[in-house]
This record gives structure tokens, sequence and C-alpha cells, in this order.
């Protein structure tokens, strides 16, 4: 009784002291006025890219489209908004020059890149930039400098945008990554899928593969040197492994009455996890490239498929049908029981561990249309990000910021293109490229 | 003998006087309760009333479209690039070893299995419906747009500048006594509350479910024991002391500079949340790592008499929640919104320049991770 009497004058003492707070310290305060901030905008950040300074004829040309190459690699995420040139009170012609912040200020740029490109004696690109942030009128980090060749320019022009982008956001790079993905021509009955390489932005694609053969589902290895890919060349679904610095072909897992699919390396490049489905059950198996000693990991009656590891190597998230829909599944890498983690509404499917390892993006059907989301690993803060007649496919930027996936339109002259999208869901756009595209994987950053 | 006669004498005076005194003890009678009666017409009786009868089932209800039966890729502008890969012409695979001739007769699929044990979706039949309802809550949906802002924008006129400041033009008048100074017609750009995913974009008009029977309603909780008290009850006393010892910690810091010189009055909460505001407008976290928004920055700035910040002065004093990059990240955000919103001068009363000379801004972005 005594407690609960002391307990309620605390209470209400506490109550009067908060309440009196601000006021006594405000009234009282000799000190610095305190404010606390809790609501912002969330707008593209302005950012202006005037051309590289060209530091001799010979690199006019390679100023200009190195800095159109940073500013679209900017621009193209959403999180900056490129000042048109039109707009420039003073041109940037000196590299060494100190920058007139007031007239950057006055156009709101934000952050402005300053670079120079020169060539060397061997015929080589010497690329270097700054990065200021105009409105405290002092540089960010420092300076760097990248030396190539001419063929290598838009690598080098990935670099500074990735640099820039890193020192802003403070997010892990991106730009200076490829995608491998199958291109598709030809009618819908009839289509022609080859496996094809191409920049992230959709630029210097190249086809790994002839089209004699149905190819699914290219990923690249942890060194981004092989591709894992299911073929349909023998007839049956195999599992190949290319090398793409030699280009040699090999397939993994030959087992008579058997169909093997949904390869996906362990984070060690030397395990893959996969897909056999033999006497009409599919379970999940690792495979050791190495000696091809094969392991089984699942065991049910019931489909699983689509297994992904994470970045850690010591799980593995899956699909499943064992409750009756397809559901998402993690499960240790030496197999054990499986947790549940999807309990939407609706079927779950492809998922794709994230490379933060925070999050799972998945392929989502529900009320007759399909989505690409995200989920945290215990299922929770579920985000649909996308939403149309057939979303499919997700793989990972290599900071895990955004997600490229395949869109396919409805009826007979359907076309598979490749999308990205933002992990806010901000920011969807298709990718550019030459042809119908789909199943994208998406290279760790290059070395 | 006596004894009677007394008794009956005490019995009548007693009588007497509940007679004439009595009515002095008697309860005041109940005020009366007054309560205003109008008379209303049969129609406006009938307005009242109609919105509580059952909707009645529309027999023309037109049948709900599926979805997106003929949806196409958004148009997404082309990146202009110097040289557009050569698609004509790409560089065919040279050492992988050559597949084999199509021969599509022989391909066989993979085992249709996925269908065995997941049927596909019902969706439920229209024809059911008595009355065809929106599925999407009553809530007004927040619409897509560009920019996240705590307030929502419309979109503004399309010749009008992009400010933070609405303004009407101004033309000056030919022939008026005092020309109106020339002035550019501006507002704030169109701004929603919320990121709003493709996913979470405003369904179409069209009902995609009916209207379903309600569940029978729980029972009552009258008459059941109350449950019984948390383990967690049992920390409220230690909880409260130790917002006592904090309440009362601060007392004592804030009361600690007391001995500096007079400063004038205080700002009052509407100086404070002005400013507040002032800030907030430029405080842009759309180009912040998750990291970074996971982190609380505490930013100090010197002020100059007429509002301005000294830029110079902007210090970094504390963070919490994340790594130093990322509390860089954060803290130049923030440095960011205080020169940009206050290149001005910020609208605080110069009357009490001592009270906001030095200023500590808590950047907090908690509310803004969830957007």
């Amino acid at each position: 009784m005594m407690t609960g009497f002391m307990t309620l004058v605390a209470a209400v003492a506490a109550v009067m002291l908060g309440a009196a707070g601000p006021a006594a310290a405000q009234d009282s305060e000799r000190g610095p006025l305190r404010i606390e901030i809790t609501e912002g905008v969330i707008e593209p950040m302005p950012v202006a890219v005037p051309d590289f300074v060209a530091q001799g004829g010979a690199a006019q040309d390679w100023a200009s489209r190195i800095a159109r190459v940073v500013a679209d690699d900017l621009s193209g995420t959403g999180l900056f908004r490129e000042i048109p040139r039109e707009a420039f009170i003073s041109p940037i012609t000196s590299f060494s020059s100190p920058v007139q912040f007031a007239d950057w200020k006055a156009i709101n740029a934000q952050a402005l890149i300053s670079g120079a490109v020169e060539m060397d004696g061997n015929g080589g690109l010497v690329v270097k930039f700054r990065l200021y942030d105009v409105f405290a009128g002092q540089e960010l980090g420092e300076g760097l400098r990248f030396a190539g060749t001419t063929q290598g320019w838009r690598r080098m022009a990935h670099k500074v945008a990735d640099a820039v982008y890193s020192r802003i956001t403070g997010e892990g790079p991106y730009f200076d990554s490829r995608v491998a993905f199958v291109a598709e021509t030809g009618p819908k009955n009839d289509r022609q899928k080859r496996l094809a390489i191409m920049d992230y932005d959709g630029a210097n694609m190249q086809y790994l593969t002839e089209g004699s053969s149905i190819v699914l589902a290219p990923r690249f290895s942890p060194d981004g040197q092989r591709i894992l890919f299911t073929s349909y060349r023998s007839g049956f679904p195999r599992i190949y492994l290319l090398d793409t610095g030699s280009m040699q072909l090999r397939a993994l897992e030959e087992q008579p009455g058997s169909m093997s699919f949904a390869p996906r390396f362990a984070p060690d490049g030397r395990t893959v996890v996969y897909s056999l489905t033999r006497g009409g059950n599919t379970d999940i198996y690792t495979l050791n490239i190495e000696s091809g000693q094969t392991t089984r990991l699942t065991s049910s009656p019931s489909i699983e498929t689509a297994p992904s590891f994470s970045p850690d190597g010591s799980r593995i998230v899956f699909e499943s049908d064992r409750s009756g829909n397809q559901q998402l599944y993690v499960m240790p890498v030496d197999g054990g029981t499986p947790e549940r983690i999807s309990f939407g509404k609706g079927r779950y499917g492809t998922p794709v561990w994230s490379p933060r390892g925070d999050l799972v993006a998945f392929t989502k059907q529900s009320k007759g249309r399909f989505h690409i989301g995200v989920m945290r690993l215990d299922g929770s803060e579920e985000r649909l990000l996308t939403a149309s007649f057939l979303d499919e496919g997700p793989t990972w930027s290599p900071n895990g910021r955004v997600i490229m996936f395949t869109r396919e339109t409805q009826g007979a002259g359907g076309q598979a293109s490749l999308y990205s999208v933002d992990i806010t869901g901000r920011n969807l756009k298709r990718v550019r490229t030459d042809t119908g595209a789909s199943d994208p994987s998406w290279s760790p950053l290059l070395k | 003998m006596h004894v009677g006669h007394y008794i009956s004498g005490a019995g009548h005076l007693g009588l007497i006087g509940w007679l004439l005194w009595g009515g002095n003890f008697a309860p005041a009678p109940e005020p009366f309760e007054v309560s205003e009666v109008s008379v209303i017409t049969a129609e406006e009786y009938a307005a009242l009333t109609a919105p509580e009868t059952a909707p009645e089932a529309s027999t023309e209800a037109v049948a709900p479209s599926p979805p997106e039966t003929a949806e196409e890729p958004p148009e997404i502008p082309a990146t202009p690039t110097e040289e557009p890969p050569d698609s004509s012409d790409p560089e065919a695979a040279q050492a992988s070893d050559p597949d084999e001739a199509p021969d599509v007769s022989e391909i066989r699929p993979p085992e249709p299995t996925d269908a065995e044990d997941t049927p596909p979706e019902m969706a439920p039949a229209p024809s059911e419906s008595a009355a065809l309802i929106p599925e999407e809550s009553d809530q007004p949906a927040p619409k897509k747009a560009p920019r996240v802002a705590p307030e929502p924008v419309a979109p503004p006129e399309p010749d009008s500048k992009v400010d933070e400041v609405r303004q009407e033009e101004q033309v000056p008048e030919e022939g008026a006594e005092t020309p109106a100074e020339p002035q550019e017609a501006t507002a704030p750009e169109e701004a929603a509350t919320e990121i709003v995913t493709e996913a979470e974009e405003e369904p179409a008009a069209a009902p995609t479910a009916s209207l379903r029977p309600q569940a029978r309603p729980k029972r009552s909780t009258v008459g059941q024991k109350p449950k019984p008290p948390k383990e967690n009850d049992k920390t409220d006393t230690a909880a409260i002391n130790s917002a006592l010892e904090e309440a009362l910690g601060e007392e004592e810091e804030t009361a600690a500079p007391q001995s500096a010189a007079p400063a004038g009055p205080p700002l009052s909460q509407g100086e404070r949340d002005a400013l507040r505001v002032a800030v907030q407008r430029c405080w842009n976290v759309g180009s912040l790592s998750s990291a970074a928004l996971a982190t609380t920055v505490i930013v100090g700035v010197s002020m100059e008499r007429d509002g301005r910040p000294d830029t110079g002065s902007i210090r970094l004093i504390g963070s919490e929640g994340g790594s130093d990059a990322a509390a860089r990240q954060a803290f130049e955000a923030a440095r960011r919104a205080i020169i940009r919103c206050g290149a001005n001068g910020f609208d605080l009363p110069e009357e009490k320049y001592e009270r906001w000379q030095d200023i500590e801004m808590t950047f907090n972005p908690e509310n803004m991770r969830i957007k």
C-alpha cells in the first residue's frame, strides 16, 4: 500500500518535472539553445558535373564522355539530380584553380565534381577528380586519380562515380560492375535465349553462348570470373560452369534420370548449392566443384528449390511448398531443420540473400499480380517494391542497395526486360538492353 | 402516575415541534432537468436516418476488370550515351564449345511438379457479391511524388519557380503611381509525406473483392477476472526513480551555468518551432545510406546577430547509433541543412540574441527511416 502511494507521488512529481523541464531549461539556460530535428525531406541531391578539363588536345573527347558517364551513374541512382550544364554560371577551365563556390551556390548545386583527363605517353588515359561540398565551401575527402587504357574509359568513369557516390551517401560502390543475363530474341513461341553479359548500365553487351540451346538463370561466382547457369544443350536441364576469362565450359552435374537447376555459388566460391529432381521429387544439394562430392541438404517429399547462401556462408534461404503453399525457409548450411520466415498471403519464391546480410529479396505472387519485395530474416518489415503482370528473379547490386529483376509484359507479343529499383521502392526504371532480357545476375564489384 | 404524564407531555411536545419545524430538515427538491426539444420535418428525419439503412445491392454493377491486363512497361527516357554498344555484331563466345544443333522435338521440359502441391489462388467470384466495396481502407492513399516532406505539397503551377516560399507573380502595371516590383511566381516543389512504391500506388477504383458477412462479435469481457499484474509492473518504481533522477540531473545541468550574465527573455515555443521547421525544410536525407539514417548527430553552430549561421563554427558535438563514417555522412547532411536554409538568416528575435547565439541541434532521423 505504501509502495503504491510512493509510486503515485513519484509519478506525479516526474510528470510535473517533465512538463516543467523544457520551460525551466529555457528560462534558466545560459548555455546553447537546444532543438531537435526529427523531420526532414527526401529528395535527390542537386549535383553539378561540368565537363572534365582536357589536359592536352587528345584528351578533349574523353573528358566530355567520362563526365557524361559519371553524371549518368549518379543520376541513375535516384539519389542525385544533375543540374543542366546550361545553368552553369562559371565553367571550370582549370583543375587546379580555386572553385567559385558562390556561382555554384547560386544555382543550388550542393555537390560539385571537378575533374581532368590527360593522355599518358603510352596512349593510356589518366583521370583525376575532386569532390566539393558547395555550401560548406570545402572539398569532400581527397581527390583521386585513375590510370587505364582508352578501352577501359567507361570503367574509369564508373570508378569516379563510385568514389563520389560512396563519399556522399556512405553506401558501398556498385557502378563498376557487370550483369550476366539471358538475352531473348524472336517471338514468344520460338524464342532464342543466349547467355550475355553487359555493364551494369546496359553498355558493352557481349554474348557468351550461341543460341542453339536454351539457357536459364546465370549466377556469378564471388570473384566474378565464372558463371553458373542451366542449359538444355543435352536435352535435359543441367548445370554448367563457364569461365569468362578462358571461355571454357564444363558440365557440373551429370546424373542419369535427373534434372539439376537453380545453382548458386557459396561465398567461398568452391561449393555450389542447387536443386536436383529425381523420381519426381526436388530437393536441395551442395556440390564441391573440385572434388565433385555432393551432399543432400533436404529430404522432404515437397519441392525445395531456389537456394541462396547467406553472405557468411552459414545459412541457406530457399523456397518450399511443404506447408501446402510456396513459402520461404532458412536452414543451416549443412541441412537441419528449416525455419519458415514468410507468412504473408500469396506465394513467395526465388529468395536472394542481400550482400549486407540484413534482407532477403523475393518474388511474391498475390491476387493475380507479381511483386518484387524485401523482408528481414525473421520475416518482419516485408515491403513490396513493385507490382506488375510478371516480375521475378531479383538480384542484388554489390552494395545491397539496388535490386534488378525481370519484368515481362502480357500477351503473345509480351517481352521480357530488365528493371531496377532502389530498396526504398523509389527509382523504378528500365535497364537499357538491346534485346529482350531476363534472369539478371549482378556481379561483385570489379577488381 | 406522574411518569405517565411526563411521557404523554413529552410525546405531545415532540409532535407539536415536528409539525412546526419538521419541514426545515427535508431535503431540497431536485432541480428540474431542462432540455430543448425541436420539431423536425418528416424529410429531415428521413435524411437523418437514411445512412443507417443498408445499401441496396446494385444489379447494374459492372464486373471488375482483371488488373493490368494490358500493362505496358513505363516509358523510360533513354540515357544519352556517346557510343551505343554494338549490338548488331556482338562478340560471340570464341573459346566455348559450339552448342549442338537445336532439336526442339527432343527437349523435354522439367516435370511440372509445381502444379501438384500449389493450387492456384482463386479470386472470389464477383457474382457472389451483394454490395461491392473497395478493398482498400477508407484512409486516403498517399500519392507518389519525387520529394518526401513532412507536409504534402500539391504540384506547383508549370510556370512557377521552385522555392520554399509560395509567392504570387507580380507584374508592374503601366501608369500605376507606385509601380510594384516584378516578382516571379514561386511555389514549393511537389511532395508526398512518405515513399510510395509501385506496389502501394493508389489502386484502380474498381473493387476487387465482394462484401462478406461480418464475423460474430467477440464475447463481452464483463465478468471476467482481471489479468494478474505483469512482472513489468514491479519495475515501474525503478523506472520512475530513474526518470526522476534523469529529470533532476537535467535540472542540475541546466542550472549550472546560471552564473553567466542575464540574457533577456527566453525564446517562446513558437520561435523555437519556427527555427526547427526552417532547418528541417533543408534537411535532405534522401542521399544518405541506411547506416547514416540510423545515426543521430548533435551539431553545434554559432549564430550571427542577423540570424545567419557562422558556417565555420558548425561542428559535430556527438553522435549515436552508427559508425564514425555514418556519423560523418549524417553530419554533412545536417551541415548542408543549416547553411542552406540559414543563408538568408533564420527568423529569430534579435532582442533575444544571447539566447540563440549558440545552438545545439539534434538531428534524429528515426522518423525518416520508415518513410
